[in-house]
């Protein structure tokens, strides 16, 4: 929580609309996203119970498991997923992957919620292992499925990433309600606040979609009202009918269940795309881009490893890849901390109230000072720059514009000059080879600049030891990862 | 939606009822109102069996065949496996399919082991929650005209209150030493049952999944008796049981036979088959 | 019968009194401030019926799935004289093969009342040997809520190792490759402290041990595992939050000798008390209305109804970024420049800044 994002709360409850906390948007958003609306049954760890899937707003696919309690069914149901995951994958690598580089696009799953990026995640462990043969067979599509879907709960980890994303996380991360973050895990009432119906309210329509009859809740849990007097029901009725031996009998039953699953699905999928056109009007941030090559990077890196024959991903990771993972995230995240300020001043203003950053205009500029006190001339413009903002760097002090990353700007003096503050900068870099600045290199007088000291250069991620030469402190090597029996048998109950 | 007679109603309108009416229970159910959500089931009820008749009756005269054809597989799926004869004919009344079992475990047990005992080793099942009924009803035929059969269902005691212990069945005829349940008595009839399970197994030629599953789950809570599941060998399961048994077995029989003497000298015929509710034990009465 | 337990009767009115459990006591624990909650919880209120006749109907229930998915587990772990958690207990505490005796607390023949049954749980917890006692089921405990004992009824098993107890506490959510649900472990931890601290009231400090056994299904699959957690800290901030909830008897003395919570139900039990004058009467008890009640408590949306306006509504940490302030309308005033109290000169100038620099940029 920030300033900026309280007082937009604030400004949220006292309007009744959710107030815009970003001037840009900051993940990347595919052309034909695959929205994935898992529905599970309560009580069980994954019981997959309904899903609603595709990357056509017009063409929903439908999956239903008639009796989620029985092993068969639910294979039957990620096999059934895995047509539909599968085939989306695929419609992105029709060619080889390119020698070089990764391919043009990746494909990219949203869920609605937190909830959703756990189900993958377990439904990924409960079928990567899985066999195709012998005892206790899948459908060949199932592992491969089970593979995929932890390829993209794995990477939904990386904070840059955007193959996997949860809706309500990045609506929440783009506008701030008049309710609280409790609140905001509900895809209806955060939709409600931002983007309320005519004549309505963001309050009350946020109001509204808490009455689960209504408003189903986005899953994976349904409301319990549903399942006590809707669900109960027709799973009895499908169990008496297949019971009774009568055919037609169990086909109406089990049309009456879908049915009743579609209630709970239908009203979600249409909010996953309105998100998606909300989202889609925001223009994306400068970084934005960078970002969605490294998922693609990864995405072709995955399907190269598949297609030569990798083994799946462990139950749990090894020391030195964990190690590694974790520095990694670390990076990461303090990268997409800057990038995100230097793509969006309202991310940037942030900064500005801490002090880490401050804007303003130039009142002076020495564009083509040199500095001769070594053997040789060097090029150290000045420029002088009047803030509002507090300014707390210190004589010293390197700093980087937003506009001009390659450029340093080193703080040589910080004077008040009444309500303003007005700080010398010396700049280095950025500017070509001559003593003489290229046009537009050094901000102008009159220009407005912000100035901060967030850095974007990272050092690289340390080296970690090969996975073969793991210290002992660390367990050793581990052996490879081979599937086991029992991963293969293991009960799905 | 009152005003549309049910008979008149398509296929779509019963739909929209039906939707409209869940929402209404739902509501009711939220808004603490049991009356009207009793009242609201009841009418949804309706409508849902209005809805099936009305398809059946389409389906009958071949106007959904196409609507049928995107479910055909799982249809197809779920036909096949409805296709195997039910498996609960009830060839025998039910105190005597529990008296099969629970003659076979030879200790008190619950009514879901003595299900799961008669589906392994007699081929049939029961509902739990007709069990728990049958000694109700054994009860009152003791009752009324007491030892007219030649066994009853009756009552595990707890060896404390001799009341009867929650949930245990036993049968009339065992020595009162083996009906009442001290605190090693679970663990020790828990041994002996597998001990029997594992003879019984033993005894039949080829022994269905279901008896093979049953041992399984005496074995895994055993030191000792299996490795795991598909490594199982009775003789392993017996001696095992038997090394554990050894262990508790005088304690457990000191408790029993004090707590039997005292049944039989303080309790009714009817209590001590079915047990008493009104005794206290000396300590308790301080409380 | 004392005063105060006339008062509180009063309060309840005729209906039903609803007991504490661990799960409540957790709840009015994690707020130790409200006193509507700690009031009602002690008169045995029907929050939930309450909240539903008021128009406020509580966001959670239970879907029977999942109790029923809870039942099964539960019994299948304690069926047979709790055979799986026998092996359990055998194969992580190195359980002597002697210590295998089953005793259910809750097999009183007749005698069904708290005390009665709490004195039996007494009795036998605090006499019996390891050699005649092992596992304890469905013991009846009390802890002390506000000045006033409480009786819960756990459905947990105190177990009996090397003269201690330990809590062993039966939950069905998924260990998955050793890892579960955080929110579910915190919440399962929280409320095992409590029956620690309800079994220590009962056995003495040192009878009972801070490590308690948490059995989940493992995996995917309905087999059971168990996983010792160390609840030193959950006692810790239980106790701390116990001991900051109001004596019952200063919360009755703020409220107006008449106040009931009764729907003048018929014999039907159809409430006939305008739910107008039910709402009014809860309000005459102070709240302290926070997001996390949404989770906890069944009146949430009525307090929320009332806290709406306040800072305290969007969560706390908005509240501290805001300074603390309470109403969203002085923290939009003075970001709009109103002038502010001295305590607040600080964040008002902050407000103005950030203000200022929102109105720049949008």
């Amino acid at each position: 929580m920030t300033l900026l994002t309280a007082l937009a709360r604030a400004l949220a409850a006292e309007t009744g609309r959710a107030q815009p906390i970003r001037t840009v948007r900051h993940v990347h958003l595919c052309d034909r996203p695959l929205v994935l609306i898992p529905l599970q049954l309560a009580g069980e760890a994954c019981a997959p119970l309904a899903a609603m899937v595709g990357d056509d707003r017009d063409k929903p696919r439908m999956l239903t498991v008639y009796e989620p309690r029985d092993r068969t069914q639910r294979f039957d149901f990620a096999a059934d997923l895995a047509d539909v995951v599968l085939g989306y994958i695929d419609s992105y690598t029709t060619a080889d992957p390119p020698s070089e580089g990764p391919y043009p696009d990746a494909p990219q799953l949203l869920v609605p919620n937190d909830g959703g990026v756990s189900f993958t995640r377990l439904l990924s462990r409960s079928t990567r292992f899985r066999r195709t043969e012998g005892e206790y067979a899948v459908r060949h599509t199932v592992p491969l499925l089970g593979r995929w879907l932890n390829f993209y709960s794995e990477r939904c980890e990386a904070p840059a990433s955007a193959l996997l994303l949860s809706m309500t996380a990045v609506l929440a991360d783009h506008w701030a309600t008049g309710q609280s973050a409790t609140e905001d895990a509900s895809l209806a009432s955060l939709l409600g606040w931002i983007d309320p119906p005519p004549g309505m309210t963001g309050a009350a329509a946020a109001r509204a979609a808490e009455d689960p009859v209504r408003c189903p809740p986005a899953g994976p849990a349904t409301d319990p009202s549903f399942d006590n007097e809707v669900l109960a029901v027709r799973i009895a009725a499908i169990r008496t009918a297949r019971a009774s031996g009568d055919g037609a009998a169990l086909h109406r039953a089990q049309l009456a269940m879908e049915a009743a699953l579609r209630t709970q699905l239908e009203p979600t999928w249409e909010l996953m795309w309105r998100a998606v056109g909300l989202l889609r009007v925001l223009p994306p941030g400068g970084h934005v881009q960078d970002r969605w090559q490294a998922d693609r990077r990864a995405f072709t890196g995955h399907v190269r490893w598949l297609r030569e024959g990798g083994a799946p991903a462990p139950r749990r990771d090894g020391a030195v890849p964990a190690a590694r993972k974790l520095a990694i995230l670390e990076r990461d995240a303090q990268r997409l901390a800057v990038q995100r300020a230097f793509d969006d001043p309202l991310v940037l203003a942030e900064y500005r109230l801490t002090g880490e950053a401050f804007a303003g205009v130039v009142v002076d500029a020495q564009p083509d000072r040199l500095d001769t006190s070594g053997k040789r001339a060097k090029l150290r413009p000045r420029i002088t720059v009047a803030t509002g903002d507090e300014v707390v760097a210190e004589p010293g002090v390197k700093l980087v514009s937003s506009t001009r990353p390659k450029q340093n700007a080193v703080v040589v003096a910080v004077t008040d000059d009444g309500p303003d503050t007005r700080v010398v900068l010396e700049l280095e870099g950025g500017m070509g080879h001559s003593l003489v600045p290229p046009q537009g290199s050094v901000p102008a007088v009159g220009e407005t600049v912000t100035y901060t000291t967030l850095r974007d250069d990272f050092q690289p991620v340390p080296t970690f030891p090969e996975i073969a030469d793991t210290p002992w402190t660390h367990g050793g090597p581990p052996s490879a990862y081979v599937p086991k029996d029992e991963d293969a048998t293991e009960e799905w109950s | 939606m009152a005003e549309v007679t049910e008979g008149a109603e398509t296929v779509e309108a019963l739909e929209r009822r039906i939707g409209q009416l869940r929402v209404a229970v739902r509501e009711a159910v939220l808004a603490g109102d049991k009356a009207r959500a009793k009242t609201l089931r009841a009418e949804l009820k309706r409508a849902e069996q209005a809805w099936e008749d009305v398809l059946a009756e389409a389906e009958d005269a071949g106007i959904t065949q196409s609507a049928q054809s995107p479910h055909s597989r799982q249809s197809a799926g779920n036909a096949g496996r409805t296709a195997t004869p039910e498996q609960t004919g009830p060839l025998l009344p039910l105190r005597e399919q529990v008296h099969e079992a629970l003659s076979l475990l030879q200790v008190p047990a619950a009514p879901k082991l003595i299900a799961t005992v008669h589906e392994a080793f007699f081929a049939t099942t029961f509902p739990t929650t007709r069990v728990t009924s049958l000694r109700r009803d054994e009860e009152r035929s003791f009752r009324a005209a007491p030892f007219a059969r030649p066994y009853y269902i009756c009552a595990a005691l707890a060896a404390d209150f001799l009341s009867p212990s929650r949930g245990l069945l036993a049968v009339s005829t065992w020595p009162m030493e083996r009906r009442v349940i001290g605190s090693l008595s679970p663990r020790v009839d828990f041994l002996q049952a597998a001990i029997r399970i594992a003879e019984a197994i033993e005894r039949i030629p080829a022994p269905v999944p279901a008896a093979r599953r049953l041992l399984w789950r005496f074995a895994a809570s055993i030191p000792g008796a299996a490795a795991d599941a598909s490594h199982i060998q009775p003789e392993a399961v017996r001696q095992a049981a038997e090394a554990e048994l050894s262990v508790h077995k005088d304690a457990d029989t000191r408790t029993r036979r004090e707590a039997a003497a005292r049944a039989r000298h303080q309790l009714a015929d009817t209590e001590q088959l079915f047990g008493t509710r009104s005794f206290r034990p000396a300590a308790d009465q301080e409380a | 019968m004392d005063p105060t337990e006339a008062r509180l009767q009063k309060l309840r009115g005729r209906a039903m009194p609803r007991n504490h459990n661990a799960r409540t006591i957790s709840a009015l624990a994690t707020n130790p401030g409200c006193g509507r909650r700690a009031l009602m919880d002690a008169a045995g209120a029907d929050k939930q019926k309450l909240a539903a006749y008021t128009g406020y109907p509580a966001p959670f229930g239970q879907s029977q799935f999942a109790i029923v998915r809870g039942n099964a587990f539960e019994a299948q772990v304690k069926e047979n004289g709790a055979a799986q958690l026998l092996s359990l207990l055998r194969e992580q505490l190195r359980l002597d093969i002697t210590e295998a005796h089953y005793s259910d607390l809750g097999d009183v023949g007749g005698n069904e009342t708290s005390e009665v049954r709490h004195a039996r749980t007494k009795r036998l917890l605090t006499t019996v040997d390891e050699k005649q006692g092992t596992m304890f089921d469905h013991p009846l405990l009390r802890l002390r809520v506000g000045g006033r004992h409480a009786y819960l009824e756990p459905d947990l098993i105190a177990f009996q190792l090397h003269g201690k107890c330990h809590v062993v506490e039966i939950k069905s959510f998924a260990v998955i490759d050793g890892q579960a649900d955080p929110a579910k472990v915190a919440a399962a931890a929280i409320q095992s402290a409590v029956y620690v601290l309800a079994l220590r009231d009962l056995l003495g400090e040192h009878k009972v041990h801070d490590e308690t056994i948490l059995v989940c299904p493992e995996n995917f699959s309905s087999k059971p595992v168990a996983t010792p957690v160390d609840v030193r800290r959950q006692l810790t901030v239980v106790k701390r939050q116990l001991s900051r909830i109001a004596r019952i008897e200063d919360l009755l003395g703020c409220c107006p000798d008449d106040l009931t919570f009764d729907l003048e139900a018929d014999e039907n039990g159809i409430p006939r008390r305008p739910a107008r004058e039910v709402e009014a009467a809860i309000r005459q008890v102070p709240a302290n209305y926070a997001p996390e009640c949404l989770s906890t408590c069944e009146l949430c949306y009525l307090c929320r109804d009332e806290a709406h306006g306040t800072t305290a509504a969007l969560g706390k940490p908005v509240r501290e970024e805001l300074g603390g302030i309470e109403y969203v309308r002085t923290v939009l005033d003075l970001a709009r420049g109103a002038a502010p109290p001295p305590e607040t000169e600080e964040v008002a100038a902050q407000l103005i800044r950030a203000a200022g620099i929102r109105a720049a940029l949008l």
